[in-house]
Order: C-alpha cells, then sequence, then structure tokens
C-alpha cells in the first residue's frame, strides 16, 4: 500500500499538522512548496522509496495518524542532505523525527535497535556495552590488552537523571 | 595545547583503532588529549524517541567537559559532533529549551556554560595544527599510493549550526590526505552516505548503500578508503564483505581512519594505531 493510498482512505485531522509543527523548532513544514528537491538527493529514496517531500506534504494535509504509523518513517537515514538543501527551511529529517517520537509516544511499532541503545544508556551511560574484538587474524582483544585506558563511567545518579528525563 | 576529549559509544567500546591511533597522532602535534569521567551517550540514537532527551545527553557531555576547565573539546565521531554542535546550537539560541536542561542537569549537580568549542579529527589538524605542520612532521611521506577520502554527512551537514567543511564540495580531509605525501581523487560518489543509520532496521539496503559506494571507488583504481568516523568505518571496514554481496561483486579495499594514515606517515608502529585491527587493511599493498 503506497501512501498516496493511506490518504485516500482517511480524512486529514489538522489539530494532529499543529502538533508536530509544535515539535518543530526553527523549522516549518508549512513553507514547502514541493519543489522535490529534498526527494532528487534522499538517500533512502533508490533503495526504500523514501519521499521526503510526500512527508512533508502529508503532514502538511493533516494525514499525521497515516504517516505515523507507516513504516517509511523508519527508513531515513539520517545523512540530512535535505536539512541542508531544502530552500524553505522546511527541513523533511526534522519533520521525521517529530514523527518518530510521536509514533513512540503511541508505541506504534519502532525498530527494536533504538529501545536497545536506551535500555543500554540506562546500564551503562553508554549505547554499546564493551566489546571484545577480533583483528585480521582472528586474534582477541579488549581495551587492556591493546593498553587503551579503563572506562569511567557515568553514576547511578546520571540513570535516574535520565530516566526521569526520558520520563518528561 | 590541551583538548578534553569526548569519545562517545562506538568508539570507546568497539572501534579501538580510532581510539589508538588518536592517543599516538596528537601528541606528535603538542596537542595533549585529556579523558575526563562519568561521559554518556552523545543522544544520537535517543534522538528518534525522544528529541529533548537527546539534547539533554548532549548537553550532559558539554557540562562535563566543562568541568576540566579545558576550553578545547574534541569530539571525533561524526553523529557525536553533530549531536553536540546541535545542542550547543539550540541551547544558545532557544531560551525555553536552556531552561529545561539547566533543570535536568542540575539534579546531578551540573551546569551548563556553553563555553566549549567543539573541533573533530578534520578541522583540528586542518584548521588548527595546518597542513604545512603535519608535512613538516611527516618522516615516510606515502608518494605514489591514492586514496578516496569519505568526510561523511553528518560532520559537514547541516551548515548553519556550523560545521567542519563545505557541506557541498568539502575539501580539508583530502587536503590532510596530501600532507602526507599521497594523491586524493574528486568522484562523483564522494557525498554518499555510509548508510549506517539504517544498519540495524533495513540492514540490505545500508549494506547496498556502502557497496555501491566502495564499488565506484574501487573501480576508480585507487589504493584505499579513508575515513574519520567510526559509524562510516564499521560500514566500510568490518562490513565491506558482506557489502560486496549487496552489490554483486568483489570488494578489496584497504579502508583506513585518517589518523592511522597520519601515523604511518610519522612512523608509528602498524600495531599501535590499531591496524592489526582494520578488516579490511592489505599492508602489503603499501610498501611498509
Amino acid at each position: 500500500m503506497s501512501l498516496i493510498d493511506l490518504m485516500t482512505m482517511a480524512k486529514p485531522n489538522k489539530e494532529l499538522h499543529k502538533k508536530i509543527l509544535d515539535r518543530l523548532w526553527r523549522v516549518n513544514p508549512d513553507e514547502c512548496f514541493q519543489c522535490m528537491r529534498c526527494t532528487s538527493g534522499c538517500t533512502s529514496l533508490k533503495l526504500l522509496e523514501l519521499k521526503p517531500h510526500e512527508i512533508t506534504l502529508l503532514v502538511n494535509s493533516g494525514f499525521v495518524d497515516e504517516i505515523v504509523s507507516s513504516d517509511i518513517i523508519w527508513a531515513c537515514a539520517s545523512c540530512l542532505k535535505c536539512k541542508e538543501r531544502c530552500p524553505q527551511k522546511a527541513s523533511p529529517y526534522d519533520t521525521i523525527i517529530a514523527l518518530r517520537n510521536l509514533a513512540v509516544e503511541r508505541e506504534v511499532k519502532i525498530p527494536e535497535v533504538y529501545m536497545k541503545a536506551v535500555a543500554q544508556i540506562l546500564e551503562t551511560g553508554l549505547s554499546q556495552q564493551v566489546q571484545t574484538v577480533a583483528s585480521r587474524d582472528m586474534q582477541p582483544f579488549n581495551r587492556e590488552k591493546l593498553g587503551l585506558p579503563e572506562m569511567q563511567y557515568a553514576d547511578d545518579r546520571f540513570k535516574a537523571v535520565f530516566m526521569k528525563v526520558l520520563g518528561g | 595545547m590541551k583538548v578534553a576529549v569526548y569519545w562517545g559509544c562506538k568508539i570507546p567500546t568497539a572501534q579501538y583503532a580510532y581510539e589508538m591511533s588518536l592517543r599516538e597522532v596528537f601528541p606528535h602535534f603538542d596537542i595533549e588529549l585529556v579523558d575526563f569521567k562519568g561521559a554518556s551517550c552523545c543522544g544520537g540514537p535517543v534522538r528518534s524517541i525522544n528529541v529533548s532527551a537527546a539534547m539533554y545527553l548532549s548537553a550532559r557531555n558539554l557540562a562535563l567537559a566543562t568541568q576540566t576547565s579545558l576550553e578545547d573539546l574534541l569530539v571525533p565521531c561524526n553523529e557525536c559532533h553533530f549531536m553536540l554542535s546541535e545542542a550547543k546550537h539550540r541551547i544558545a539560541n532557544d531560551e525555553e529549551m536552556r531552561r529545561k536542561i539547566e533543570e535536568e542537569l542540575k539534579e546531578e549537580g551540573l551546569t551548563y556554560s556553553g563555553n566549549v568549542k567543539i573541533w573533530h579529527v578534520i578541522d583540528l589538524l586542518h584548521d588548527f595544527v595546518g597542513t604545512d605542520a603535519i608535512r613538516a612532521k611527516v618522516k615516510k611521506p606515502l608518494k605514489g599510493l591514492r586514496f578516496a577520502v569519505h568526510p561523511g554527512c553528518q560532520i559537514i551537514r547541516p551548515s548553519e549550526i556550523g560545521r567542519v567543511d563545505s557541506a557541498e564540495n568539502p575539501n580539508k580531509l583530502d587536503a590532510l590526505v596530501e600532507a602526507v605525501g599521497a594523491e586524493t581523487l574528486d568522484y562523483s560518489e564522494k557525498l554518499d552516505c555510509c548508510g549506517a543509520a539504517l544498519l540495524y532496521s533495513h540492514e540490505d539496503a545500508a549494506l547496498s548503500l556502502a557497496g555501491s559506494k566502495l564499488k565506484a571507488v574501487q573501480g576508480y583504481g585507487v589504493d584505499g578508503f579513508v575515513d574519520t568516523c567510526p559509524y562510516c568505518h564499521i560500514m566500510y571496514d568490518a562490513r565491506q564483505k558482506d557489502a560486496a554481496t549487496t552489490v554483486g561483486g568483489k570488494l578489496s579495499l584497504s579502508v583506513l581512519y585518517y589518523t592511522q594514515l597520519l601515523g604511518l606517515a610519522l612512523e608509528i608502529e602498524q600495531e599501535k594505531l590499531g591496524l592489526h585491527l582494520n578488516q579490511s587493511f592489505k599492508p602489503e599493498k603499501f610498501n611498509l
């Protein structure tokens, strides 16, 4: 089902459009005049059919419910080309991130990797555990063996504050 | 000069070659790297979940860095550099966000001043050290070698928050490679993204992005590929074989961090630069 199919079945909701605008700072999708400069340079266009100008149009038309529950918002590679090149400072990148945040709030399906990263941050402060890596000839190496200093992790106070910040 | 270093997540937990080569090369230019305690994730992966929580994480790391009372902060990861730079820009221009973050930081006894200059490897070496000073320190010029450089995305965009090089025509990394005696080339895929941000959600697409760039570069007959970001490096080095399968071809390209290349030209031992950890590196091709 394409994004256009989603639109034909739904009624636009302008209040939700405002909800997205409220999440943006110095970025205004309403200024978009569909020049498609974003889409023509989009990293995820060819392989994943991401069309940033379409996302912006859907948001502006009030089809936020439809786009928030679509997997397409998770196809952005965060290369920031659209943000750089948009002549109207409408930055589809920021709109996509705002849509992702809304998807998370509504507990729509989201790629597991982001939740895993958050769980890991709550454990050590970092998004990934310290690893033993293999050299080219398959020998294991860790920080100590490589002569790198010991890790100095964030303490429990950080975890408590971060938990609160995430919740709020 | 003393510079505080924010290592982020990928570098100190897995991309050890970058950390090792950074620690090795900077002292050659009278730059002392100073670690600080308690750093957390920059918020990169949190951004998709909650933008303001991500902003808090970045601001927190900036606040910790200022506690060292150093005025300069090196952030060698492209994504972390983007996140921290953006947070600094936003807090400086958005009163509401600044107040919110100050409140949050207070709970940990931290204060945010914003008085820290954020550097990346590319501008610290190119703009502060300078290519002439690098050229003067080179002991073994890498003559006859030709490299394609990959500055990455988030280090050059968005220019409105101040990035290290031109958004559309970056050439500082080229100049740095030329400073160690090697050649670079201008190529049409130079700005193509490595795909790392999609690796865990859209693996095939991510690998195919990395693979098509490497395939093109290999076709230009270069001796290697130079990057400066742990995410890009994972895609081009460790995942090179997987990337090859998505573009139907054999890839055999030595991928190095710039700091490793610089280290070779300074005659630092390969093991100290972590070159044994580069899965794609073929020392025999480098005449070392």
